[in-house]
């Protein structure tokens, strides 16, 4: 097996939420994955906005979301800015959940061989120092 | 009054340096001084400046106007277009625009960035939040994200991209303002062995960032032929689109705002691809450049491949590509990079590409890209069609 890294040492900071963003962050707190869903056209969408990319209006909802979905495409990550420099290779996956989204997020416990697009995830939380949690995926086996 | 009542009468260049030693303003100044020795403009009868977007001005949000005071321009038009790769093509556009409505004459359009010698950017942007967190670099991130999904819908035959790189390799063989660390011949083979940035993403794919600058003087035909500029390039055609497909979640990465942009400006300048005597397309990686082939309909949407294959890219080839070597092989002038290609297109109308002179100079098509989304294409698309009158 290839090695790949799944970056979970890497010593990350939390992101800063903006005011429309933070309801997804509080929670991750208890690893729950939050969508916006916009009622009117029955759609979701991702990354948090201040507005339906639909309509352009702010009747979202937010509605959680189980975190499974299949590998839209990726990239393996050979340089790095600090912190993830010297963790190099590592994944970063575009995945489309079962929600209609795309959602980018690192790898854990995939090899190099096992992925591919179509290649069914679900989420792992990794922690963060504030309490939160970063959305990663690993192979649905 | 259109776009085609205005007139390029006159462009300048810096060689493309890997770091700058000369600050931005001084490059600023070769660019001012060599348009007015060119096209015998005054400094007083320009009364108009379009910046484009730089790294190193990036700090101050007062740009166009602390450089206006640098250059002690006086004018009466004064602006920084900042939509990144695409600014310096979007420039002309607006400059065309600004003449029409009789906000001013006499446009310098400045593209100069030292982003290697000294970038104060600081985005307030989607990254921080949703993309940095991962690990990701950019843009040779993003796009190993569109080659991977392209090869998955269409396959991607990878020699082509290296026959694509090699083209503009030996083009800027030809280019004495190419970066030098850049003018060493290449392969497809070095090409298909150079080391992986982000996968499927090699090196001799990608730009290297570089310090350097170029401008344009814009003006009315009217006053052009008033000033017995009979040496003349004439915009006839243009589009541009932002945020291509922004109210759709999924978007398919292989297709781009070009598509729009590119139709938009075939129509108003009455032309078709097989029309476009030589091209000059945005690259700040090889797969954009096959991307927007298919998206400005030189070849169907997933057949690049084969049109690069029975093609020949060369100056005296069936589409000469990037003549100047793009900015992959001339070196990335930071966000003032889409001036290279552009400037290229012009000179090459002017009938000043020297060694690599194309015999065919009806017309030029040149390309903006610029800006990384989230999962999608790119930010903004641009198109525009040059031909040379007078």
């Amino acid at each position: 097996m290839s090695m790949i890294n799944d970056t979970l040492d890497v010593a990350r900071e939390a992101p800063k939420s903006r005011s429309f963003s933070k309801p997804f962050w509080d929670a991750t707190r208890e690893k729950k994955l939050l969508l916006q869903y916009d009622p009117a056209v029955e759609k979701y969408q991702f990354f948090p906005r201040a507005t339906s990319i639909y309509t352009g209006r702010r009747n979202l909802e937010w509605r959680e979301s189980a975190g499974i979905g299949a590998v839209h495409s990726f990239t393996i990550a050979r340089r790095a800015r600090p912190p993830f420099q010297g963790k190099e290779p590592f994944f970063i996956a575009v995945v489309t959940l079962d929600e209609g989204v795309n959602v980018m997020g690192n790898m854990v416990d995939c090899a190099l061989d096992e992925m591919k697009i179509g290649l069914r995830v679900k989420p792992f939380w990794a922690p963060l120092p504030d309490g939160t949690h970063m959305l990663m995926f690993t192979p649905q086996r | 009054m259109a776009l085609r009542d205005n007139a390029i009468v006159g462009f300048a260049e810096t060689k493309i340096v890997e770091k700058s030693d000369r600050d931005v303003w001084e490059l600023g100044a070769e660019i001012l001084e060599t348009l007015l020795d060119r096209t015998g403009f005054d400094k007083g009868e320009i009364d108009g400046l379009i910046l484009s977007s730089s790294m190193t001005g990036a700090g101050n949000c007062f740009w166009s106007q602390t450089t206006a005071d640098q250059l002690a321009l006086e004018v009466d038009f004064c602006q920084t277009v900042d939509i990144g790769g695409c600014s310096p093509v979007g420039a002309i556009a607006r400059a065309c625009a600004a003449i029409d409505a009789g906000l001013c004459t006499t446009v310098l359009c400045l593209f100069a960035d030292t982003q290697s010698a000294e970038t104060n950017q600081r985005l307030r942007h989607f990254q921080a939040e949703w993309t940095l967190p991962l690990g990701l670099m950019g843009p040779p991130a993003a796009f190993g994200f569109i080659s991977n999904r392209y090869e998955h819908q269409f396959g991607l035959d990878y020699a082509m991209l290296g026959k694509l790189a090699v083209a503009q390799r030996n083009h800027a063989l030809l280019n004495d303002n190419a970066c030098e660390k850049l003018r060493k011949p290449i392969t497809i083979d070095d090409y298909l062995k150079s080391r992986m940035i982000a996968d499927p993403v090699r090196l001799l794919d990608s730009v290297m960032v570089c310090d350097g600058a170029s401008g344009l003087i814009i003006t009315s035909r009217k006053n052009a032929a008033r000033k017995s500029l009979n040496k003349i390039v004439t915009p006839i055609g243009y589009g541009e689109r932002t945020t291509y497909r922004a109210s759709q979640a999924i978007v398919d990465v292989t297709e781009t705002g070009h598509k729009v942009a590119g139709q938009r400006a075939f129509a108003q300048a009455g032309l078709s691809p097989r029309n476009i005597a030589s091209f000059h397309p945005y690259d700040d990686f090889i797969i954009a450049i096959l991307l927007q082939m298919e998206m400005l309909g030189f070849c169907k949407h997933g057949q690049g491949c084969d049109f690069v294959r029975e093609r020949s890219f060369a100056i005296d080839g069936d589409l000469p590509l990037n003549t100047g070597g793009g900015q992959i092989s001339a070196g990335q002038c930071g966000l003032a990079g889409g001036g290279t290609n552009l400037i290229e297109a012009v000179r090459q109308l002017f009938g000043e590409g020297g060694a690599r002179q194309v015999a065919n100079t009806r017309n030029a098509l040149v390309t903006g890209i610029g800006g990384i989304p989230y999962a999608r294409n790119w930010n903004s698309s641009v198109v525009m069609i040059l031909t040379p009158e007078g």
